[in-house]
């Protein structure tokens, strides 16, 4: 935030010496010109020793990474981070461009040749109508002589953000290497031991009936929660984390069902898992009617109930099926 | 072939009808059953006799069909090995027969990993060579004179007969007789387990998978009896299962599983220790007989489990014993003198293995999958859908649970031992698709008891129920009243489903798992076949037209094919051991002509051989493989090789004219499109040069070679193959005539004479 409060009298200083140049332009102009870079290169410097990741504006942007006079690369994250602009992918990006910033600024080969910025579409919208950019996120780099390639555009779509690859990409493009560095995550160490203290301390707590830890049934729903989740696929679901389900873009129509049977949604996949757990309630149903000793007319309807959620939730299970798996001849 | 279709229908149908029927009979023996015996004793004279019959009829009727299920892709093409690998392990077995044993231990394959070769004997597991050499000698002594192939090709359907036998055992052991029948016959047709094990997939899991079943079994007999004789059987069959499959870990962490969970139930009893105990100890001793397992079970840490076990169950059973000798203050005093004892030595192992690296295992495992592209482009390391599992298992995916839920409530050791067994193979089916193998039998014994326990309560008759015992009738009076009606409609309505059942699996197995892959066939509109043999021409013709010592470059699925059918060497193959030799083929095959001339030349490649769908519209060819090679090739040369520049702007994958000019100009594109461009026109629909897979006009049609030639391709284009043209002599200087110019002046140079003091 530092960097906010400095800004306007940076902005009243640069355009002074804007206009100061503009005057002496005739005169001495080269000399000037490194005493700009020199200016520039210090100012840069002496923010991304403040913070990691130089957040910009329009005329910033255009002052320090677009305007000629340089000797650095520079690298721009094109964002739109405001929550209301609800963009979740920005956020996953930011966080791994953050990870790479720090890796930068922290190793021993951090150096003035290169430079970590960020532009938010709510601060410099300007800036992406100039370059004609009509999505976020995108990485730019800028390098040091002439204008950007098409190659100075990381490819997201197809290599993804994870800060390796953007190190990678990096070395490409400006010969620094970087080695990604990234805080070691705790969060799940902390939440395990949490868990554990907690469990144990709910044993401790009732340690005079620990009955409940013979409880079969409880152990029962326990290794049928894991059956279910394995059988609807939510460890695929974990591993290529599609999306929830699929919104057709013309008409507005949400489908939950994924139309190949490569793949799948997170949504079918639930709808899956409730599907398989009352088929197995049905079949646990009718065996309960049959062994439980109790009103024969309950007992009666308990079958029915049972045999009604086999049946039922069986066809409509192998109706999802055949819709996927085109060509399957049995209904 | 129809009859055929319905001839097996009709035997899963009587099969798992009769199932369904014996369980109901199946009462007196039933443990779990609820009580009414006695009263069937009456109607028949021997029921024990007709019991064994029954049993023994569906059981070989199980095997039966699930042996002529598996006989599809021999009817439709002929007696042949399928895929890739089982050419690998007909190739040794064929070794293993012409050269005996200890040659086939020893046997250095020179024809494989041109230039390095592979020491064969020490990298496979020998069981299957071993039990298919065995048969064959058998059968041979017996003056029954059949080939080897034949031998392999048939091999993994006789062994699903055995699986099925040994699910019967085992289900048998942790319910009783009916469930194991109907576990019997789901198993002998579930797809989930013929995608392994259809005629002609000579490979290891076809064995392996009786060999687990059969080493429960033993497993749960010698808990169950305390005997040292199960505990060596089931050793000896541990040591069949490490001797045919690497998924013997999951056999060496199961058990130990199942000790520790029962030692947490405190259930520990002698029969437990004495089976536990001798099956570590021997097992180990013989696991570590394999070359190929050698000294791992001691040093990694997926053998760590079992061993800490057996030290658990040690001081277990001594405490034990210190208990019954010792007064209850000198044993407290001792109690936690051992247990600090034992946490500091837990204690100083974990930081000793964290130091040596040992414990990081599933870290680099992570590490690997993500980074290393051949593991990535494998399609069997990928996580499984729901799709997958309703497909391989079908009814069976949706009730095992309600088996799960019956063995949990009415528990005891060995249905400790099955609910274990569900759950940690279904947590590894989810992660891997290749792994609904080992999920396979259990889901079959498990959806097994739940029909059982269906048909027992609701396919009795209540006929027999007309003269109970006086005292019982209480008790009885309320099942009588849930009457025929309901209860003949709901057994008709399970035997619908397991119908279904039956006929789904038919036809995937028919649709899904029976194509060799070897031979192509293709449909007409009006029905008939034809059969694209495109890939036996081929090596065929490498067989007969090269030298013999000729080596054949190719991507590295087709190595084991190259060396079984054209008993040529290859530079790669399935056995993915080398990394930086696949990527230097893949560089090759992604560079241009010039710079895949260098290293082919560098590698002695004789003959390079891709596969190129385009003409019949076969989506498997080297073109849709191609961005593996390029990815493999780029992890090991970062510098030659981008993935990128095979890309449009657009980032798109394109081999037409849009597409970029580095694939088109690359040596894979070349060699796939080579005379493609100008002169085929498949049909008049298209213009010349569509490539009938990508559907797309290809961009480069005027395809020069200069370092190879095309030497063969075959009928339908599917392989080709080309010459690498030896290095020309020296490029024979201009003529040029002599033109004397201006006479030069030649001034004797003095030499200095510092040269030459």
């Amino acid at each position: 935030m530092a960097v906010f409060k400095g800004f306007p009298l940076n902005l009243l200083f640069a355009s002074i010496l804007l206009i100061l140049l503009l005057c002496i332009q005739s005169g001495g102009g080269q000399k000037k010109k490194e005493n700009m870079l020199a200016e520039k290169v210090e100012q840069m410097m002496e923010w991304s020793s403040r913070r990691s990741v130089i957040r910009m504006n329009g005329d910033k942007f255009r002052r320090f990474v677009k305007a000629p006079p340089r000797n650095y690369s520079v690298i721009v994250m094109f964002t739109a981070l405001q929550p209301q602009r609800q963009c979740s992918v920005c956020r996953q990006a930011n966080e791994e461009y953050q990870v790479l910033a720090n890796s930068w600024r922290y190793s021993s080969a951090f150096s003035n040749k290169l430079f970590f910025t960020v532009v938010d579409y709510d601060e410099g919208a300007d800036v992406f109508q100039q370059l004609n950019m009509n999505s976020a996120p995108t990485f730019m780099h800028f390098p040091a002589k002439g204008k950007p390639k098409r190659a100075d555009t990381f490819d997201l779509q197809r290599i993804g953000f994870a800060s390796e690859q953007l190190a990678k990409w990096i070395a490409d493009r400006t010969d620094v290497q970087i080695r990604v560095f990234r805080p070691p995550n705790y969060s799940g160490t902390i939440a395990l031991a949490l868990l554990v203290s907690l469990v144990g301390g709910l044993l401790y707590l009732r340690r005079n009936n620990l009955e409940f830890i013979y409880n079969k049934t409880g152990w029962a729903m326990a290794a049928l929660c894991v059956v279910f989740a394995m059988t609807s696929g939510q460890m695929w679901n974990h591993i290529r984390g599609p999306p929830y389900a699929h919104k057709n873009p013309q008409n507005g129509q949400v489908s939950y069902i994924h139309g190949s049977s490569q793949a799948q949604f997170v949504a079918e996949s639930h709808i899956i898992l409730l599907l398989n757990a009352a088929i197995t309630m049905g079949m646990v149903l009718l065996n309960e009617a049959a062994t439980s000793k109790g009103d024969v007319g309950k007992r009666r309807i308990i079958c029915l109930v049972g045999l009604g959620l086999v049946v039922f939730f069986f066809s409509f299970l192998l109706s999802i099926f055949r819709s996927k798996y085109h060509g399957y001849p049995y209904r | 072939m129809a009859e055929h279709h319905t001839a097996s229908d009709c035997k899963h149908k009587t099969s798992s009808n009769a199932g369904g029927s014996v369980s109901g009979n199946g009462r007196p023996n039933s443990p779990a059953g609820c009580g009414g015996s006695g009263g069937l004793s009456g109607g028949l004279t021997q029921p024990a006799g007709w019991q064994s019959l029954l049993s023994f009829t569906i059981l070989f009727l199980a095997w039966l069909a699930g042996f002529s299920s598996r006989l599809f892709a021999v009817i439709r093409f002929e007696s042949i090995i399928h895929e890739f690998d089982p050419w690998f392990n007909y190739r040794s077995t064929h070794h293993l027969t012409t050269n005996g044993f200890y040659e086939f231990l020893n046997w250095f394959d020179e024809r494989a990993w041109y230039p390095l070769g592979r020491i064969v004997g020490g990298t496979v597991y020998p069981g299957l060579m071993v039990t298919a050499g065995l048969i064959h000698y058998i059968l041979n002594l017996l003056h029954v004179t059949v080939h080897i192939r034949d031998v392999c090709v048939f091999l993994a359907p006789v062994f699903s007969g055995l699986t099925a036998i040994s699910t019967f055992l085992l289900t048998r052991e942790l319910w009783n007789q009916g469930a194991g029948l109907l576990a019997a016959c789901f198993i002998a047709i579930v797809p989930g387990y013929i995608s392994r094990s259809v005629a002609g997939s000579f490979d290891n899991e076809g064995i392996a998978i009786f060999a687990l079943q059969f080493t429960y079994y033993l497993w749960v007999k010698s808990v169950k009896t305390g005997s040292v004789f199960w505990a060596i059987g089931c050793c000896l069959s541990y040591f069949y299962m490490v001797s045919a499959w690497g998924g013997y870990v999951f056999i060496i962490n199961l058990i130990p599983l199942h000790v520790f969970a029962l030692l947490l139930m405190q259930r520990f009893s002698r029969r437990l220790y004495i089976a536990y105990s001798t099956f570590y100890i021997v097992g180990l001793v013989l696991s570590m007989q394999i070359p190929f397992v050698g000294f791992q079970p001691i040093r990694t840490s997926e053998h760590m489990a079992a061993a800490g076990v057996f030290a658990l169950l040690q001081a277990y059973a001594f405490l034990q014993y210190l208990k019954d000798r010792l007064t209850r203050q000198e044993f407290q005093t001792l109690f936690f003198l051992g247990v600090s004892l034992a946490a500091g030595v837990v204690f100083l192992t974990v930081i000793y293995l964290t130091y040596t690296g040992e414990s990081h295992l599933p870290v680099m495992l992570r590490y690997a999958k993500i980074h290393i592209p051949i593991i990535a482009s494998v399609s069997e390391h990928q996580p499984t859908t729901w799709v997958s599992f309703f497909f391989d298992l079908h009814i069976l995916v949706c009730t095992f649970p309600a088996g799960l839920w019956f063995c949990i409530k009415n528990i005891n050791d060995e249905r400790v031992f099955v609910a274990l067994y569900a759950i940690s193979a279904v947590y590894f089916a989810g992660v891997m698709v290749r792994l609904m193998l080992t999920l396979t039998p259990v889901v079959c014994m498990l959806s097994a008891i739940a029909f059982s326990s269906v048909f027992e309560h609701y396919l009795g008759d209540d006929m027999k129920r007309e003269n109970p015992p006086a005292e019982d009738s209480k008790q009885d009076r309320p099942e009588e009243g849930l009457g025929p009606n309901i209860k003949s409609i709901v057994t008709m309505l399970m035997l619908m489903l397991l119908m279904m059942f039956a006929v789904h699996c038919t036809w995937v197995t028919s649709n899904a798992y029976s194509s060799p892959s070897v031979v192509l066939a293709s449909y007409n509109h009006d029905g008939s076949r034809n059969i694209l043999d495109d890939f036996r021409e081929a090596y065929y013709w490498l067989r007969q037209n090269t030298d013999e010592h000729a080596r054949v470059m190719s991507w590295w699925d087709y190595g084991y094919q190259i060396a079984g059918m054209a008993n040529r060497t290859t530079l790669v193959d399935n056995n993915t051991w080398n990394n930086s030799h696949i990527a230097l083929v893949g560089k090759a095959m992604s560079s241009n002509e010039s710079a895949a001339y260098e290293i082919m030349k560098s590698l002695d490649v004789d003959y390079v051989l891709i596969i190129f769908g385009g003409v019949i519209g076969y989506s498997g060819d080297d073109i849709n493989k191609f961005l593996w090679m390029v990815r493999i090739a780029e992890g090991e040369h970062p510098k030659d090789i981008r993935e990128s520049d095979y890309f449009t702007p657009q980032g798109e994958f394109r081999v037409d004219k849009a597409g970029s000019p580095t694939l088109l100009n690359c040596l894979m594109y070349k060699m796939s499109y080579y005379r493609f461009g100008p002169y085929t026109r498949l049909d008049f629909r298209t213009p010349p040069g569509f490539d009938r897979t990508r559907n797309a006009e290809i961009g480069n049609k005027d395809i020069r070679l200069k370092h190879l030639e095309e030497a063969f391709t075959s009928e339908h284009w599917l392989v080709r193959i080309y010459r690498v043209k030896k290095q020309e002599n020296r490029q024979a200087l201009d003529h040029k005539l002599r033109n004397i110019a201006a006479k030069q002046k030649y001034t004797s140079k003095k030499v200095l004479p510092s040269l030459f003091h």
